[in-house]
């Protein structure tokens, strides 16, 4: 049932090791995304899904077939690249069937395939005409053209959506979800946008320094991040950390915020690692505002942000601690006014602070 | 020409490349191959030859520094040496700033300045026979240009191509008409480079047509300037067909360049070990303005 | 046009119009003045000069040039060697520029670098040796000796081996995820994509295999295998009496010309080279 299998990879340029010990496995018409910083290696390991760069330690199985020794041609992969690399001197009608014709394909097919893509694509008006005659979106759309007749049981796209300026960007996005649909395929698509990963991926992959952080649907991800980083990564406006002190004794741990307030969770004192120092994280959603003393701890306003349906207050406690919380669009919140704070129990993580992983959640 | 940057822009090793071996290297071998036999193995074979005493016919003595120490010693040699410096100083420097003057009064987008810089990049795409055979119609006392319109004021006609003083000057005049159109072009070039923005920052500066010419203009070619330089003193230094065809060195030897110096021991009077030290010198002095050359070039990014 | 569009017309826009006047006189007056000698016969220059003011002309000189002139024979010779240096150049630098920009082997940047050593090596300095080795290959009055030495020049490897760089990578890769082999990816990928750089550097060796004086005089001594320019320098010969004057005049704006009409149509490129050439 896999389609694709990557096992224990790793890969060194120079020095320097890029892929660290990955094992990942995708499934048939899966749609998976690689999530991460840039620099931290995503293309790299597409790149050797893809036969493009050779793969140091490890294995890489299409289809259940072995293929990190197989060159790219050979791969059945199809990729679309950020820059589109179209081939500039030919038409988009033999950008397309460039592929085609070098595996010997028998040129009625190559007609039905190309014109069948590029209905699905609205590209057949651009048939005749070359790369530099067409509009970016449309180059984005043949690069896609070109990986759709090769009729792959995998799709690679490397942060194809990069180029194009921001509406074009949300409509393409669609466009690929649609054609997920409709081929019969998996899907990898690289991208350092976390609303891209959220809205294409059945599964995401975040990546961070040469290795996988956390691989899960995009709720599981969203909602119970395995690592700070994966915390702090995914999510606008980025996640609220605090270094907190464990206190209390059984069953429930209370927490000592850095202001000195403290707050009471359902967390078992078993569940949590021996001897270690924790990190608070919770998400802007999750922490509302209220009057002073009602909530958890208080603080004033430091800076506010409307953002139409929500508004954004930046709270700072008395030790210098900012906490950013979400307030109704109507807030009537202003500068320098004094807050309380209410944490939400159940959006509400604790991070071993040492090793940064996920350690327990539900205050 | 951006040598340095080019290796940068390569260091991804990937497999798109394909793996280092020996296979790769037919594709570089033709090339090589013609390089190394026309232009490594001369360039060793003339050092070699360069220490003896050798004729055309095989003979060969090796004689160590000889051809050289002979060499400084040649008044007729010292003199081409001379003449290849005086004839530099003539020309480079002349080219430079009618260059400069033609770019800048021609750096305009009218009908009128395309035709003119077409006019004057015309000369260049002669070959040096026949803009000799022009200018020689121009500087012959008998028939020609320059004596025509003298003789019409009822003045003698002057022999420049046979007198000492006027046959290097005459040559020079004649290289200046067909090599102005490469400092033109090259200006023109730097000229398009400079950023409109300044000019504009200027105007709002109230800053004067000199004086945005002086402040913006001549320090934003600053490069170009010394490229222009540099590349002209290259090919100056490889004087030959004007000498040889306008005067054939002469009259005593006033006209005569290294290269034709080279040119006539080697292959009229068949002393090739001493043309080939010569040759040498030649060389020495070449790699010298070509390294200063590449170095100018590689300081792209600071104007 | 941006200093200039900024002032009105003031006195030193009308000097300056005037230099560049005068100085574009100075441009065309030989031509113009080699082209009035070729015009007029032997028998009229001998008394005057100056006739070349005034009619009347006459085309005998041309004629001449057409019945009994071994100017043609010379534009032959000059044709294949220029081609064939242009065509070996193109062939020559593009599949070595590809090798340096794109393929591994060993010692390729030390390689590259000897390469471009040989922009400084000027054909004077290695002339001495290299005419000995064609003599010994007997390759002297031929049209591959005349051809050979311009295959040597690194500067179409270099230029060719910094274009091929230029082009983005991920090309060659999507060639090769579309099951091009390495020849492919050269031969119908890449190559068109360097049209432009094959222009400029044709057009460039085409230019300077035309005109070229020092090695065909060298090389091609016999009469038979002279080019273009290297005979009408061997008629510059008897020179000293204006008797050929008219004629000699008429070989050569009747050896000029077809390189200037070329020129007109194709100034653009030819700039682009010849500067390109330079720097
Ligand atoms: N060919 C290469 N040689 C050396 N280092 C490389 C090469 N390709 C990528 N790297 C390095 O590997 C790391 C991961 O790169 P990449 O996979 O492109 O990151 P991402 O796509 O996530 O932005 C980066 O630090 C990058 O500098
Ligand atoms: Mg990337």
């Amino acid at each position: 049932m896999a389609e694709l299998e990557i096992i224990n990879v790793s890969k060194t340029f120079g020095q320097s090791k890029v892929i660290d010990n990955v094992s990942l496995t995708v499934g048939a018409k899966e749609f998976v995304v690689f999530l991460g910083p840039s620099g931290c290696g995503k293309s790299t390991l597409l790149r050797m899904i893809a036969g493009l760069e050779t793969v140091d330690e490890g294995e890489i199985r299409i289809g259940g077939k072995r293929v990190d020794a197989l060159p790219p041609g050979e791969r059945g992969v199809a990729m679309v690249f950020q820059h589109y690399a179209l081939y500039p001197h030919m038409t988009v009608r033999e950008n397309m069937s460039f592929g085609l014709r070098n595996v010997k394909i028998a040129p009625a097919e190559i007609d039905r395939r190309v014109a069948a893509a590029a209905k699905m694509l609205e590209i057949e008006h651009l048939l005749q005409r070359k790369p530099a005659q067409i509009s970016g979106g449309q180059r984005q759309r043949v690069a896609i053209g070109r990986a759709i007749v090769k009729e792959p049981h995998l799709f690679l796209f490397d942060e194809p959506l990069s180029n194009l300026d921001a509406a074009l960007r949300v409509r393409t996005r669609l466009e690929i979800a649609q054609l997920h649909q409709r081929v019969d395929a998996a899907m990898i698509f690289v991208t350092h946008d976390q609303i891209e990963a959220m809205t294409l991926a059945h599964r995401i992959v975040v990546m961070n320094n040469q290795r996988i952080e956390q691989i899960g649907t995009p709720m599981e991800v969203y909602s119970r991040p395995a690592t700070a980083f994966v915390a702090g990564f995914v999510g606008t406006p980025c996640m609220n950390f605090a270094p907190v002190e464990i206190t209390g004794a059984s069953p429930f741990v209370t927490l000592r915020l850095p202001d000195g307030s403290m707050l009471e969770t359902r967390v078992d004192r078993k569940a949590l690692p021996e001897g270690g120092r924790f990190k608070l994280g919770v998400r802007a959603e999750s922490v509302r505002p209220c009057a002073t003393g009602e909530g958890n701890c208080s603080g004033t306003v430091k800076f506010v942000e409307r953002l139409g349906d929500r508004t954004l207050v930046y709270v700072l406690l008395s030790d210098g601690t900012t906490i950013v919380a979400e307030d109704a669009g109507m807030s009537r919140i202003a500068i320098a006014d004094a807050v309380g704070l209410r944490f939400d129990s159940a959006g509400v993580h604790l991070f071993d602070d040492v090793r940064g992983y996920h350690a327990a959640e539900g205050a | 020409m951006s040598v340095a940057a080019a290796h940068v822009t390569d260091s991804r090793e990937t497999r798109s490349g394909a793996r280092g071996d020996w296979s790769s290297l037919l594709y570089v071998a033709p090339f090589l191959l013609i390089y190394i036999v026309l232009v490594v193995y001369p360039l060793f074979s003339g050092m070699w030859l360069s220490l003896h005493k050798a004729d055309f016919f095989g003979e060969r003595v090796f004689v160590g520094l000889e051809n050289f120490t002979r060499l400084l010693a040649d008044k007729v040699f010292l003199g081409t040496l001379w003449n290849t410096f005086y004839f530099i100083v003539l020309t480079v420097p002349a080219l430079a700033i009618i260059g400069l003057g033609l770019a800048l009064a021609l750096n305009r987008t009218t009908r009128a300045a395309a035709v003119l810089r077409g006019v004057f990049f015309s000369s260049s795409v002669l070959s040096v026979t026949i803009v000799t055979l022009l200018w020689r119609v121009v500087f012959i006392p008998d028939g020609g240009f320059i004596a025509t319109v003298l003789e019409m004021f009822g003045k003698p006609p002057v022999a420049f191509l046979s007198d000492e003083d006027l046959a290097l000057p005459a040559i020079a005049i004649t290289t200046i008409w067909w090599c102005i159109g490469l400092p033109m072009m090259l200006f023109l070039a730097a000229l398009q480079q400079v950023p409109k923005e300044l000019y504009e920052a200027a105007a709002l500066d109230n800053a004067g047509r000199w004086k945005t010419l002086w402040s913006v203009t001549l320090p934003s070619i600053r490069r170009t300037f010394a490229l222009v330089i540099i590349i002209e003193i290259v090919l100056q230094f490889q004087l030959f067909g004007q000498a040889q065809l306008m005067t054939l060195g002469g009259p005593n030897n006033a006209s005569r360049p290294i290269v034709l110096f080279i040119y006539e021991v080697g292959f009229n009077r068949w002393d090739i070990g001493y043309a080939a030290a010569a040759a040498q010198i030649l060389f020495g002095l070449i790699l010298m303005a070509a390294l200063a050359q590449y170095f100018v070039a590689r300081r792209k990014g600071e104007a | 046009m941006a200093a200039g569009s900024m002032v009105g017309r003031t006195l030193s826009d009308r000097l300056i119009l005037v230099a560049v006047i005068v100085l574009g006189i100075v441009m065309v007056a030989p031509i113009v003045w080699a082209l009035g000698l070729s015009l007029k016969t032997n028998a009229e220059l001998m008394v005057d000069t100056s006739s070349v003011l005034h009619a009347p002309y006459t085309l005998q000189n041309y004629w001449d040039l057409v019945i009994g002139s071994p100017v043609f024979r010379w534009f032959v010779n000059s044709m294949i060697v220029s081609l064939g240096m242009t065509i070996g150049v193109l062939v020559l630098s593009s599949l070595a520029g590809y090798g340096f920009a794109r393929l591994e082997f060993p010692g390729r940047d030390i390689i590259f670098v000897l390469v471009l050593f040989g922009l400084a090596v000027p054909e004077q300095a290695v002339i001495i040796p290299r005419h000995q080795l064609f003599s010994e290959l007997g390759l002297h009055n031929t049209y591959i000796g005349l051809i050979l030495p311009g295959l040597s020049t690194s500067f179409g490897v270099f230029l060719m081996t910094q274009y091929f760089r230029a082009i983005p990578r991920e090309v060659d890769e999507a060639a090769m995820l579309d099951n091009a082999t390495r020849f492919q990816v050269f031969w119908r990928v890449l190559l068109p994509m360097t049209l432009p750089a094959q222009a400029t550097l044709g057009i460039y060796t085409f230019l300077h295999a035309w005109n070229d004086y020092w090695w065909p005089l060298i090389s091609g001594t016999n009469a038979q295998m002279y080019t273009v320019t290297v005979g009408i320098a061997s008629t510059q010969i008897n020179f000293a009496e204006s008797a050929g004057l008219g004629f000699l005049m008429a070989q050569a704006i009747f050896a000029a010309l077809p390189i200037l009409i070329v020129y007109v149509f194709f100034q653009k490129y030819i700039v682009r080279a010849v500067s390109g050439g330079a720097t």
